[in-house]
C-alpha cells in the first residue's frame, strides 16, 4: 500500500516544483542554447552570451546596481521589519491592528502603484513641496540612496510577517533564567531573544532582498530622473525589442537564479551551527504585554508617524489622485470629485468582473500553493531529503525571476502541440493563471512557513511516529497546530499578492478573461489617471477587507484579541 | 465574539457571492465586457450595417462560415468596443487579447510555434513586418476595401501584401505646460528641443521599454542617419532630458511639474488637453513622426475566412469613422478616404512614416543603443 513518507513527499514537491517554476524557467533559459527548440527548429546559439554579463557595460551596470539595491534594502528593510514585530508582539499600543493591516496593504499592492505615490510626493512642485513646503524631499528622494530608502518602506512587510508569525509561540523560562541571572531586559533580548528568532529574520531578509531584485516598477519609475538601471530593466529592453530576445532574458534570468542560490548558501551558512527547536510543552502563545502608560503613548505617537509615512504617503497620494478632477488642479475643493468612483460601478465597467476573477484565481492559487508550500517547508525542515537545497533555491525562485519571463517560460511549456494533442489544454484557460499564481506564492508561503518551522522540535514528530501516527496526521495534529498562524498568515499573503500580480497576468491572461490589475494597467496606459487609482483604492479596500476578515476568522480559536 | 464571527462570515460570503455573479456574467457575453460605450455603439452600428454588408458579401471564392464562428484577435488598442462593433456587422465573435504593444508581440513571438492569433492588430508596423520576413503572416490577398486606401497609405502596404494600414498617428508631438512655459517661448520644431530654455524641463518614455516610442524615435534616425541620430538625442541627454519608462509616466511628470516640455504620443497628448489640464499640443513645423497600425493575419489560421471579414472590416470607412468617434484611441488619421478626423486634432498635421523594412532592420541597434544610455 502507498504510504506517505517524507522522502515520498520530497519527491512529491521537487515535481511540483518543476512543473510550476523549473521547467518554465528552463524553457526560457535553453534559448540561450537552442534559441529555436520550441518552433522546431535545433540551431545552437550563441553561447558567448553567457559572459556578456561581465563585458557589456549596460549588464554590468544593471548587475551592480541590483546588488547595491538588493543588499541595502534587505539589511534596513529586515532592520526596519524585524524590530516592529518585536515591538508589536511585545507590548500592547494603540493603532497596532491599524501596523498588520498596513503590511497586508503593502505587501499586495504592486509596487508601480506605491511608486506612483511616492513620486507624486516627493516631485519638484508635488504634495511635499507644494503642500507642506518641504523642498528637501525631492533632492533626497530621487538619488540612489533615497530609492534605497522608499525599497526599504515598501518592503520591509517581508521580513515583518516573516519574524511576526515565528513569535507566536515563546519559552518564557529562557529568558526568565537570564533575566534571573542579572541580565538586562536590553540584554535579553540581545542574547537571548533575538537569536532564536535568527531563522525566520534571514528568511525574512532573502524574501526582501529577491523581491527587491526583481522588482522593476518602482525602480523604474523613481530612478527616471538619474537612469539606475536593474536586471529587470536590462530583462525588459531585452524582451521588448524586436526581434525579441529570449536568449538575453534567459541569460540575465539565469544570473538572478544564481544570485538566489548565493544567498541560499550564505542563509545556510549562518544557520550551519545552530538549532532553534525550543518549543516544548511549556511555550505558551505570545500575547503583547500592557506597556507602562508613558511608553504606551510613546509607541502610539511612533506607530502613527510611521504609518503616516509607510502608508500616508504612497496609498494616500493615490487617494488624492482618485479624487481629483484635475491632476494639476491641486488638492483644492473644487477639485475634488468622486465621478471616478462612481464609474467604477457603472454598467460596462470591466472594474468587478476583472476584480471576480482575479480574486477566485488568487483563491485557488492561496489554498494550492498553501498545500505545496506546506509540504516543500516540512521537506525543508524535518526531512533528510537529498536535494533539500535545491528545492529551497527553485521555491524562491518566481520571486526574483520578473513574472513576464515565467509568463514567457509558461507559453513555451503549455502552448506546445504534442500537449494538445493529448487533450491538455491550459494555455488561454484561466488555469494557466491559477498555476502561475501558485508558482508566485510559493516563495512567500515557504519562507513563512519554514521560518516557523525551525522552532518546532522534531523530536515533537518522532514522538508522534512512534504512536503510529502518520506523516498527514502528524502534520494536522502536531505540526499545523504549533504553526497556525504563520499558515494563516502565508495564505493570506499568497491570496492578497496574486490578486494584483501584474506581470504574469499581462502576459498569460486568456481571451476575454481581463482580470483586476490588467484592467487597471489598461487604463493607466490610457492615462486614465483618476480611473486607474480609484480602481486600485477600491480593489485594495476590498481584498484587505477580505484578508482582515478571513484573519479574524482563522486565527487561534479561543484566544479573543 | 460568536455573534461577530456569524456576522463577519455572512459579509464575507456576501462578497464572494457579488463577485462570483459578477465574473459569471463577465464570462457568459465575452465580447461585451470593458465597454463603457456598448449601448452607445449599438444604437450608432444598426443603421450604418445596412449599406456595407451588401458588399461583404462579394467575395464569394471562401465560403462563408456559419454564424457565431469566433477568430482571437490580440490588438493593444480599442479593446473596448472593437468586438462589439464587429459582432454587430457580421456576427462573428471576436476572442480579445489586449495588453501593450510589447507584450503582445512577446505573446506572438513565444508562440511561435503553435500560434493562437488569427488577426494581430496593432501599432507596431516594424515589429509586424519582422514577422512578415520570418514568413509568419498570410501573404498575397487584397481585401475588397483596399481600393478605398488613400494614396499615402496604399504606399505601406509591402508588395507581398501580408499587412494593411488601418490608421496612422503621431508616436510623438510636443505637449508643453501653459503655466510655465509661455507661447512665445514654446517650442516650435524638434531641434529647438537642445535650446538652453528647457535644460532639465523635458521628458519622454524610453524607447527600450515604451512600445510606441520607438515608432518616434527611429524616424530621427532615419532622417539624420544613424549618427545624426545618435548626436540628436546624445544633445538631448546633455541637455537634461528625462527618460521614463513609459509614456504614462511622462504624462505624470508632466502634470505633476517635473518636466514642462514633453514628448506624448498622439492620443495621450489630446486627452490631457480634454482632460482640461493645463497643457498645449505643438506639431513641429518638420512634422510629427507617425505610428501605422495595421491588421495582419496568421499565416496557418484555421479560421482564415472570418479573419479576412475582420481587416476587411476594419478598412471599411464607416468602422474607421465610428473608431474616430468612439475608441479609446480615437486621435488618428484614417487610412480610408472620406473620414473625417477628430474635430480637435491639427488639420494639417503632417506624419512622417518611416519606412517599415529599414526601421524593423535597425530596431535591435537603435535601441540597444538607448539602453546604454542608461548608464552613461
Amino acid at each position: 500500500m502507498f504510504r506517505l513518507n517524507s522522502n515520498r513527499l520530497g519527491w512529491g514537491v521537487t515535481f511540483a516544483l518543476a512543473v510550476l517554476v523549473l521547467f518554465p524557467l528552463a524553457a526560457v533559459i535553453i534559448q540561450v542554447l537552442l534559441p529555436g527548440v520550441f518552433f522546431g527548429s535545433l540551431n545552437l546559439g550563441d553561447l558567448g552570451l553567457l559572459l556578456d554579463l561581465f563585458e557589456r557595460p549596460l549588464w554590468r551596470k544593471s548587475l551592480e546596481n541590483s546588488l547595491l539595491l538588493g543588499i541595502g534594502t534587505a539589511i534596513l528593510g529586515t532592520l526596519l521589519g524585524t524590530v516592529l514585530a518585536m515591538v508589536r508582539m511585545q507590548w500592547r499600543f494603540p493603532g497596532a491592528r491599524l501596523l498588520d493591516a498596513a503590511v497586508w496593504v503593502l505587501f499586495i499592492m504592486p509596487s508601480f502603484i506605491l511608486a506612483q505615490g511616492w513620486i507624486m510626493f516627493s516631485t519638484g512642485n508635488g504634495l511635499a513641496a507644494s503642500v507642506l513646503g518641504w523642498h528637501w524631499v525631492s533632492g533626497a528622494v530621487f538619488q540612489p540612496a533615497g530609492l534605497i530608502v522608499i525599497m526599504t518602506l515598501s518592503k520591509f512587510p517581508l521580513a515583518y510577517l516573516s519574524v511576526k508569525a515565528a513569535m507566536e509561540w515563546k519559552v518564557e523560562m529562557l529568558s526568565d533564567a537570564a533575566r534571573l541571572c542579572g541580565a538586562s531586559p536590553f540584554k535579553v533580548w540581545r542574547t537571548v531573544q533575538a537569536p532564536l528568532l535568527l531563522p525566520a529574520i534571514l528568511s525574512g531578509m532573502a524574501l526582501v532582498f529577491m523581491d527587491t531584485i526583481g522588482d522593476f516598477g518602482l525602480p523604474s519609475a523613481v530612478a527616471a530622473v538619474y537612469r539606475f538601471p536593474t536586471l529587470p530593466y536590462s530583462i525588459y529592453s531585452a524582451i521588448y525589442t524586436s526581434p525579441i530576445r529570449f536568449d538575453m532574458a534567459g541569460v540575465l534570468s539565469l544570473y538572478l537564479v544564481l544570485l538566489i542560490a548565493i544567498a541560499m548558501l550564505l542563509q545556510f551558512w549562518v544557520l550551519r551551527r545552530s538549532r532553534y527547536d525550543v518549543l516544548g510543552s511549556r511555550a505558551v502563545p505570545s500575547e503583547p504585554k500592557p506597556a507602562g502608560r508613558r511608553l504606551t503613548w510613546a509607541l502610539g505617537i511612533v506607530n502613527v508617524l510611521l504609518l503616516l509615512l509607510v502608508i500616508g504617503i504612497p496609498i494616500g497620494s493615490s487617494i488624492v489622485m482618485s479624487l481629483l478632477k484635475l491632476q494639476t488642479g491641486g488638492l483644492t475643493a473644487s477639485n475634488l470629485t468622486l465621478e471616478n468612483y462612481a464609474s467604477l460601478l457603472s454598467e460596462g465597467s470591466s472594474l468587478l468582473p476583472g476584480l471576480g476573477r482575479s480574486l477566485m484565481i488568487a483563491a485557488a492559487a492561496a489554498v494550492v500553493g498553501l498545500v505545496v508550500g506546506l509540504a516543500a517547508s516540512f521537506v525543508l525542515s524535518y526531512s533528510r531529503f537529498r536535494f533539500k537545497r535545491g528545492i529551497e533555491t527553485a521555491s524562491l525562485i518566481s520571486f526574483a525571476v520578473p513574472g513576464v519571463v515565467l509568463g514567457i517560460g509558461y507559453i513555451f511549456v503549455w502552448n506546445q502541440p504534442w500537449l494538445e494533442n493529448l487533450g491538455i489544454r491550459l494555455y488561454g484557460k484561466p488555469a494557466i493563471l491559477v498555476l502561475a499564481a501558485i508558482a508566485g506564492a510559493i516563495p512567500v508561503i515557504t519562507r513563512v512557513m519554514t521560518g516557523a518551522m525551525a522552532k518546532v522540535p522534531e523530536s515533537l514528530l518522532n514522538a508522534a511516529q512512534l504512536q503510529g501516527g502518520s506523516l498527514v496526521s502528524r502534520i494536522r495534529h502536531i505540526l499545523a497546530p504549533l504553526v497556525r498562524g504563520a499558515l494563516v498568515s502565508a495564505g493570506l499573503a499568497a491570496f492578497g499578492a496574486c490578486v494584483f500580480d501584474l506581470a504574469v497576468n499581462s502576459i498569460l491572461f486568456p481571451p476575454n478573461f481581463e482580470t483586476l490589475p490588467v484592467a487597471i494597467d489598461d487604463a493607466f496606459e490610457d492615462l486614465r489617471f483618476g480611473y486607474a487609482s480609484a480602481a486600485t483604492v477600491a480593489g485594495g479596500g476590498i481584498v484587505v477587507g477580505i484578508m482582515m476578515i478571513l484573519e479574524r476568522l482563522l486565527r487561534r480559536k479561543g484566544v479573543s484579541v | 465574539m460568536k455573534l461577530w464571527k456569524t456576522k463577519s462570515t455572512a459579509a464575507l460570503g456576501l462578497l464572494l457571492l457579488t463577485f462570483t455573479t459578477a465574473c459569471g456574467n463577465g464570462n457568459g457575453q465575452p465580447t461585451a465586457q470593458a465597454s463603457s460605450d456598448g449601448t452607445a455603439s449599438k444604437a450608432a452600428a444598426a443603421p450604418a450595417s445596412a449599406a456595407p454588408a451588401a458588399s461583404a458579401e462579394a467575395p464569394a471564392a471562401d465560403a462563408k462560415p456559419a454564424a457565431g464562428e469566433e477568430i482571437t484577435v490580440y490588438l493593444n488598442d480599442f479593446d473596448a468596443v472593437i468586438g462589439d462593433m464587429f459582432e454587430k456587422k457580421t456576427g462573428y465573435k471576436l476572442n480579445v487579447v489586449v495588453g501593450n504593444g510589447a507584450e503582445i508581440m512577446s505573446r506572438v513571438e513565444a508562440e511561435k510555434g503553435n500560434p493562437q492569433w488569427d488577426v494581430l492588430w496593432i501599432d507596431s508596423m516594424p515589429s509586424v513586418n519582422g514577422l512578415d520576413q520570418k514568413g509568419q503572416l498570410l501573404r498575397g490577398w487584397t481585401p475588397d476595401n483596399a481600393g478605398n486606401l488613400k494614396d499615402s497609405f496604399e504606399a505601406q502596404v509591402p508588395e507581398d501584401h501580408s499587412y494593411y494600414p488601418t490608421g496612422a498617428h503621431a508616436a510623438g508631438v510636443l505637449v508643453y505646460n501653459t503655466n510655465e512655459i509661455t507661447q512665445a517661448d514654446a517650442p516650435k520644431s524638434w531641434a529647438d528641443l537642445t535650446k538652453d530654455t528647457y535644460k532639465d524641463r523635458i521628458g519622454t518614455a524610453d524607447p527600450a521599454i515604451a512600445a510606441p516610442a520607438y515608432p518616434f524615435v527611429s524616424w530621427f534616425f532615419e532622417n539624420k542617419g544613424m549618427e545624426g541620430g545618435e548626436q540628436y538625442f546624445g544633445d538631448l541627454m546633455k541637455n537634461g532630458m528625462r527618460v521614463y519608462p513609459k509614456n504614462p509616466q511622462v504624462a505624470q511628470a508632466l502634470t505633476a511639474g517635473e518636466v514642462d516640455v514633453a514628448m506624448l504620443q498622439e492620443t495621450n497628448a489630446y486627452s490631457l488637453v480634454n482632460d482640461g489640464e493645463p497643457v498645449k499640443v505643438v506639431w513641429p513645423e518638420e512634422g510629427a513622426p507617425g505610428s501605422v497600425r495595421v491588421a495582419a493575419i496568421q499565416k496557418d489560421t484555421q479560421h482564415a475566412a472570418v479573419a479576412k471579414e475582420f481587416v476587411n472590416f476594419l478598412l471599411d470607412p464607416q468602422v474607421q469613422q465610428q473608431l474616430i468617434d468612439e475608441g479609446d484611441e480615437s486621435y488618428f488619421e484614417p487610412s480610408a478616404e472620406g473620414v473625417k478626423t477628430k474635430a480637435d486634432r491639427e488639420p494639417n498635421a503632417k506624419l512622417n512614416i518611416t519606412d517599415a523594412a529599414w526601421a524593423s532592420e535597425h530596431e535591435a541597434e537603435i535601441k540597444q543603443w538607448f539602453a546604454d544610455q542608461a548608464i552613461q
